[in-house]
């Protein structure tokens, strides 16, 4: 099933941000739960295996534009044929942005396809994290592919593809994580290597990004937090 | 495939590869790899990622203008966020650079930046030696295990025998590795950006050691 | 290992750091120790230090590929435009190792007395082929019963009227005879004004 979303965000006046479009159709809904936060909300079981998820974000110079999920996602295999759940989400902004969704649960043998890329004007502002779980309790772990590619003013920053689970050629004990998480800040901040335990930031030309893995989730998003810069967030 | 390219891929071609261990080193620091088996792993680990890429760059690079060349260099640049892992990957280059102007005079070296990429300079050094785009691929490939195989031997006094039978058992791998770069057809964006987090944290660890025998 | 090549390149720093503009690059056969003796030694600043990885393999790294050091004394170069003289300093493992001359214009080969004074006669390409070999800890002999007349009539029996310097830098912390050595292979190597 095809879903799409689309969230475009301008300067209001007085400095505040207005939202023109908000649109979703497909088995997400938009609801707006603050003046530039929204939050999707999933109107269906899934993603199942098969699925496809656009969402579009547009931040205009000077808007603010905050997006949460409700609960996290649980990604599942299809019955027929062993296709892969795909969310993209591409966001064009000149404003700040912060995607911060809440985890993706891949379930066994469920491949879960997740790709953000955005283009940064110069003094654009984007925060995005993802947060990854391979397997539901007891569980085998399901397969998770996720690609960032961010550009400024058309010129790559980072790009990069992380494969993880059962048949991903790098997910190789005695590294093989269940948890992963990962932020990516750009705009107002830059900063230094850090190295935790599982845990890596590496610096972006006015930025960073932050990678943690392990068995458990809180343990691996805490870790990320502890590594991240909280002055260097986007406050919406 | 001509002669060429046995040279380019020659561990003994004086191009500085020798001190780089690939991660390796701090692989064994970490407990990761500690004998042939896991070795092996950690091989795989990073020709389907740092590999896969440097074969892609470096058959992007075969051909390209010096204009094309900077835009991989960015391209090669937005994949490795490390900088421990840029700053070896340009060291690496700068070395291939040194030795492949002499091997194969040519004024493509001229459109490289003063410390590219090694995949980059793989790419600009096949094309001057007459290579195939491909064999550019197969050199980044190959080469992106062929040294960390050799820094894990030396490093855990291995048997040279059985790391190199790891070597020649991981081939077909490396030819898919190859083979998947190309078709591209000059989109930079389609270029692999396999990346293992695990060699990034390993890196940047590493760089920060002063008891270290290798560059990398 | 031990023989004081390390020792020997800071008396030289010290020795000919105010006649000529120079830097040095150590080879670590482990760790940056080299590297921070000279530091710590306040021999030369930072800046004119660079110490090299040898992929275990400090042999490779200074006959087989020298790109590493290579590397280095450029960075040194493009750092200190002036620069006149580099040290290229290296651990070797033993006594088969040799400078490429890819690298370095002469080279010099540093034994010590403790070894033995049967070093000489065994040979190999650092006591036969080097431009200059220097025996050192010279006022060690008597302690390890080694003869300083078997070592030089050796070294000049394998060395085919290459020098032979023995030293005691214990005695004189700054190696005039080798500084003087120096000296003259940058004088013969230096192109004079007409």
């Amino acid at each position: 099933m095809k879903t799409v979303v689309e969230v475009v965000a301008r300067a209001g006046p007085g400095g505040r941000t207005v939202l023109p479009v908000v649109r979703a159709s497909g088995q997400l809904a938009v609801r707006r739960t603050g003046p530039s936060t929204v939050h999707l909300v999933a109107t269906a079981f899934g993603p199942l295996g098969g699925d496809d998820v656009e969402v579009s974000l547009v931040v205009e110079d000077g808007a603010v534009l905050t997006v949460r999920s409700v609960a996290a996602a649980i990604a599942l295999p299809a019955r027929g044929e062993p296709l892969p759940s795909v969310q993209r989400i591409h966001a064009s902004v000149a404003g700040a942005l912060d995607v911060g969704l809440e985890p993706t649960v891949v379930a066994a043998r469920a491949h879960h396809v997740a790709v953000l890329t955005a283009e940064l004007a110069d003094g654009a502002v984007l925060t995005a994290t993802e947060q990854v779980l391979l397997g539901r309790t007891g569980e085998q772990p399901g397969r998770w592919t996720g690609t960032t590619r961010i550009e400024r003013a058309s010129r790559p920053l980072l790009h990069t593809t992380v494969g993880l689970g059962p048949g991903a050629a790098a997910w190789l004990p005695p590294v093989a994580p269940r948890a992963y998480a990962t932020t990516v800040h750009l705009g107002d901040g830059e900063s230094g290597v850090g190295t935790g335990e599982d845990a890596v930031r590496l610096p972006l030309p006015g930025g960073w990004v932050t990678t943690a893995w392990g068995a458990e989730l809180h343990r691996v998003v805490a870790a990320v937090e502890s590594l991240t810069d909280p002055g260097a967030r986007v406050t919406a | 495939m001509t002669a060429a390219l046995l040279t380019l891929a020659d561990a003994r071609l004086p191009a500085g590869g020798h001190a780089h261990s690939g991660g390796v080193e701090q692989a064994i620091a970490a407990g990761i790899v500690h004998d042939p088996a896991s070795l092996g792993t950690f091989l795989r680990r990073r020709l389907a990622t740092s590999g896969a890429v440097a074969a892609g760059l470096a058959a992007a690079a075969w051909g390209a203008d010096a204009a094309g060349l900077d835009g991989l260099d960015v391209e090669a640049d937005a994949r490795t966020p490390s900088p421990a892992l840029r700053a070896s990957s340009r060291q690496q280059g700068r070395g291939l650079v040194r030795v492949g102007r002499r091997a194969w005079p040519s004024d493509t070296w001229d459109a490289l930046p003063a410390l590219p990429h090694h995949a980059i300079a793989l790419g600009v050094a096949a094309a001057a030696g007459g290579l195939a785009p491909c064999d550019a691929a197969q050199a980044a490939a190959y080469l992106s295990v062929s040294g960390p195989a050799t820094a894990a031997q030396r490093l855990l006094a291995m048997d040279p025998l059985t790391v190199a039978a790891l070597t020649a058992r991981l081939a077909p791998e490396i030819d898919r590795v190859a083979a998947s770069t190309t078709g591209q057809n000059g989109d930079v964006g389609r270029i692999p950006a396999a990346s293992d987090p695990l060699l990034d944290l390993l890196a940047e660890v590493h760089a920060a050691r002063k008891d270290r025998f290798f560059a990398s | 290992m031990g023989s004081g090549k390390t020792a020997l390149a800071a008396a030289l720093c010290r020795t000919l750091g105010a006649e000529y503009d120079l830097a040095v690059v150590t080879n670590d056969i482990y760790t940056t120790e080299d590297a921070d003796f000279l530091r710590r030694n306040a021999v030369l600043p930072d800046d004119r230090i660079e110490a090299v990885q040898t992929g275990c393999c400090p042999h490779t790294a200074i006959r087989d590929d020298i790109t590493a050091n290579l590397d280095a004394v450029e960075l040194l170069e493009s750092r200190h435009p002036g620069l006149e003289l580099v040290l290229v300093e290296s651990g070797g493992d033993n006594l088969t190792a040799s400078f490429s001359y890819g690298l370095v214009d002469v080279q010099v080969f540093v034994i010590d007395v403790a070894g033995g004074d049967k070093v000489p006669r065994k040979g190999g390409p650092g006591v036969t082929a080097a431009d200059l070999l220097v025996v050192n800890k010279t006022d060690l002999a008597p302690m390890v019963g080694a003869d300083l007349e078997v070592m030089r009539r050796d070294s000049a029996a394998v060395r085919n009227g290459r020098p032979t310097h023995l030293i005691s830098l214990r005695e004189d912390p700054s190696a005039a005879s080798v500084a003087e050595w120096v000296r003259e292979q940058i004088r013969a190597r230096t192109v004079q004004p007409a």
